[in-house]
């Protein structure tokens, strides 16, 4: 190739490169007709075949009766990270579909729109459980919509429990019975009776969790509206002996307690855990894809050591907060028709569980209800017929779920707290001379910075 | 994209080449010409460069350049950027895991050091006395590399499993030791991750290890011989003053990588137990991912980035009298 040509070859390359570049950063064209084109998440993957169909049905459906709105799926779940990024950069998506643990961060870095004028206007809106709905209040804002809702409750091997010589339709109810079974699974069956995770913030989402059974709370508000650390006390300490009576004293535990929820659940599916505490409902359909039996899955009672009160979140629908007017308004309307209607229209909830049905879903897992109780007996009726759950299991759960009290995480700096207790339910559940008192100590001084920080 | 630098020089030559053609004037008109061409070649090596300029500029310059100015903001990726001056750094040292951190990183460079200067200079060493089966003893030492790190971290976390059934546990038991808690336990949790860094990361070193090796001249192990020296005082005197440039640009590199630990941390024990092993990149990725403070992220990040800086300054200067001695 000669001098020219290859000159000639260079420039045209590197002009092909910048002109790539370009064209990358370059957004993609909006609809400029009026129409609101809006991205949401919480489209099923491709591999889930009926329920993909379902919801491109309800796009096609929702179109029609509203066409202006074009919704647009996206079938990426929720990732905190990748979030961060497309959000600097213009591109997450309108609607978002959060877990359990996010809503409080979002809502305090202003991540998320307050979509009460849009949430007011709909017609289920009234009638939305307001236990559910505090965790997405501040005062007058709204910042979501729930799609379903938990709280938590003892996850237990029914097959285990008969094994170890345990009613498994008695469980145990209280946090010394617990540690009773857990001593009997371990010595009968050489398995962990209680199974404990630790890491990434799971130590400090279930002390918390706890520490709320024995009449606790990790932080307060003062008169002057400030919070401070308010676990330094009883009944997060007798979390910690118990937890160190469990593990070195009785021995049942198992050895393996610096995991988090996923490995739990691999551990319990495998038939290796007698009991453990998650969100029971949340937990079923990951336990049957994993291949568990659902004859011996039992959920119980959060187990109570005075507090008669349990830990409780949402899956929650939330909207971007660079959405627009119309956007927000777009993402409300669609929020309605895909996640409140099953749960509050009994047609709607039949075609939903017929079609989960026929693909192997769980239908029928026995949830915190969305709306009123008299709401839920009349979708729980229309899906009778495809119900193939054992809802018996679940049935000391559901009892529970009119009796305890429900008690949110905390509302500020949630993921932080949780990250400065986990080194301190670590130090309790590999060390058998941890020293508790100091431990708290040095844990209340440490959330109280984070408080003073996330509120300075 | 890489080549393009590498073929500058053919501009220059080629014409250069064609001088011959032109022989009147003797000696000036090619002096003349020089210059131009020197700008011709110069604009088409701009010209080449062009691509690669972009591509490490919009993708790695420009955010290092933005990383800088975010360590003095507060931002929730909403809304503009609000200037803060020191106090994101003010935030970080306020932050008691900072110290542990540190001197967890510290403890972790120390015992990667400790254990994963001299394992691959010993296994390179011996592996270059092989008479046979070299290529296969290669290829093994290279294994564990080419498996994606989080892979291996991975099965490393199965094999550090606590209890008896544990793969390291029962292998231990054979011979009498155990059942260790490893990844369990505040102690050993750090030694664990050294181990698995080290078993992971020790292929590369040993290959550079065994190509030094070879460049060392046969003619001093003659000489040494010849003088009666031992296996050891070979080594002593004559492989390892003869591969200490390259033992030391390893040492720097390894030290800048262990400084760096996150990987292992993070997929194995996640910090713990007890903070026993967050270092300072988890701390990064916490404050970015989890608690979304990414003014306070990239405050740490500068910070460790101006001591990667002055540690490799320093390192350079101690060592540069001795590595050219």
């Amino acid at each position: 190739m000669s001098t020219h040509k290859r000159r000639v070859v260079g420039i045209a390359a590197a002009v092909a490169v910048v002109a790539g570049l370009a064209g990358c950063a370059a957004p993609a064209d909006e609809e400029d007709d009026g129409v609101v084109v809006i991205s949401v998440m919480g489209m099923p993957a491709a591999t889930n075949t009926a329920a993909l169909e379902l919801f491109q049905q309800q796009v096609a459906e929702f179109e029609e009766a509203n066409p202006d709105i074009r919704v647009v799926g996206s079938d990426m779940p929720w990732d905190a990270k990748t979030f961060a990024a497309r959000l600097a950069g213009g591109s997450a998506p309108t609607l978002l579909r959060v877990p359990l643990t996010e809503p409080p961060s979002l809502i305090e870095r202003g991540q998320v729109a307050d979509i009460a004028a849009e949430a007011s206007e709909l017609e289920s809106f009234d009638e939305l459980n307001p236990r559910i709905m505090e965790f997405l209040e501040r005062d007058d804002a709204v910042y979501g919509l729930p799609e379903k809702s938990y709280a938590f409750g003892l996850v237990y091997n029914r097959a285990l429990f008969e094994e170890a010589g345990l009613d498994p339709d008695a469980p145990p109810t209280t946090w010394e019975e617990v540690r009773e079974a857990a001593k009997q699974i371990s010595d009968a069956t050489g398995k962990t009776g209680f199974g404990e995770i630790s890491t990434n913030n799971s130590g400090g989402w279930h002390l918390t969790g706890y520490t709320y059974t024995n009449g606790g709370t990790m932080i307060e508000q003062g008169s002057d509206g400030t919070w401070t650390a308010s676990f330094n006390d009883e009944p997060t300490r007798d979390v910690l002996e118990w937890w160190k009576q469990t593990r070195f004293e009785d021995d049942s535990m198992g050895d393996n307690v610096l995991g988090k929820q996923e490995d739990l659940l691999a551990e319990f599916t495998a038939g290796n855990v007698g009991m453990w505490v998650s969100a029971p409902p949340d937990l079923y359909p990951l336990y049957v894809a994993a291949g568990g039996d659902p004859e011996i899955y039992g959920a119980a009672a959060m187990p109570q050591g005075g507090g008669e009160a349990t830990l409780a979140g949402a899956t929650v629908l939330m909207v971007n907060a660079k959405a627009s007017a119309a956007e927000r308004d777009a993402a409300v309307k669609w929020m309605e028709f895909r996640a409140l209607r099953p749960n509050y229209d009994p047609e709607v909830a039949a075609a939903y569980a017929e079609v989960s049905a026929e693909d192997g879903l769980p239908v029928g897992v026995p949830a915190l209800p969305l709306f009123d109780e008299a709401r839920y007996a009349e979708i729980q009726e229309a899906i009778a017929e495809f119900v193939n759950v054992p809802v018996e299991n679940f049935d000391p759960y559901v009892a529970s779920l009119d009796t305890l009290a429900y008690v949110a995480e905390p509302v500020v700096a949630s993921q932080e707290i949780y990250a400065a207790l986990d080194p301190l339910v670590q130090a309790v559940l590999t060390d058998p001379n941890a020293d508790i008192d100091r431990l708290l100590d040095d844990a209340e001084a440490r959330v109280n910075t984070i408080l003073e920080q996330a509120q300075g | 994209m890489t080549s393009a630098p590498t073929r500058l020089p053919v501009p220059t030559t080629s014409p250069a080449g064609e001088a011959p053609r032109h022989p009147a004037p003797a000696a000036a008109p090619p002096r003349r010409r020089v210059p131009g061409m020197r700008r011709r070649a110069s604009l088409a090596g701009l010209v080449f460069l062009v691509p690669a300029l972009v591509l490490f500029g919009y993708f790695a310059w420009w955010p290092i350049a933005r990383s800088v100015v975010l360590a003095f903001q507060q931002t929730n990726l909403v809304d503009p950027a609000e200037w803060v001056g020191w106090a994101n750094f003010e935030q970080l040292f306020a932050d008691p895991l900072l110290p542990t951190a540190a001197l967890n990183t510290l403890w972790f460079a120390a015992l990667s050091l400790l254990i994963g200067l001299p394992i691959p200079l010993f296994v390179a060493v011996a592996m270059s006395e092989l008479r046979r089966g070299g290529a296969l003893a290669r290829v093994l030492a290279y294994l564990p590399v080419v498996i994606p790190p989080v892979v291996s971290v991975l099965l490393w976390k199965v094999f550090f499993a606590p209890g008896e059934n544990g793969v390291v546990n029962s292998a231990l038991g054979l011979v009498g030791l155990g059942p260790f808690p490893w990844l369990q336990s505040p102690e050993l949790a750090m030694p664990s991750l050294v181990i698995v860094a080290t078993w992971s990361g020790a292929g590369t070193a040993i290959l550079i290890y065994l190509a030094a090796l070879a460049g060392v001249s046969t003619e001093l192990y003659e000489a040494a011989e010849l003088d009666g020296a031992s296996i050891w005082q070979r080594v002593w005197h004559v492989t390892l003053p003869q591969m200490r440039g390259v033992i030391l640009v390893l040492l720097l590199l390894q030290i800048i990588g262990a400084l760096q630990v996150f990987t292992e941390p993070y997929v194995m024990t996640d910090g713990g137990p007890a903070n026993a092993t967050v270092t300072v990149l988890l701390m990064i990725y916490r404050y970015a991912f989890l608690f979304g403070n990414y003014g306070v992220a990239t405050a740490l990040s500068v910070l460790l980035a101006v001591v990667l800086v002055i540690v490799s300054a320093v390192y350079l200067r101690l060592t540069r009298s001795w590595s050219s001695s």
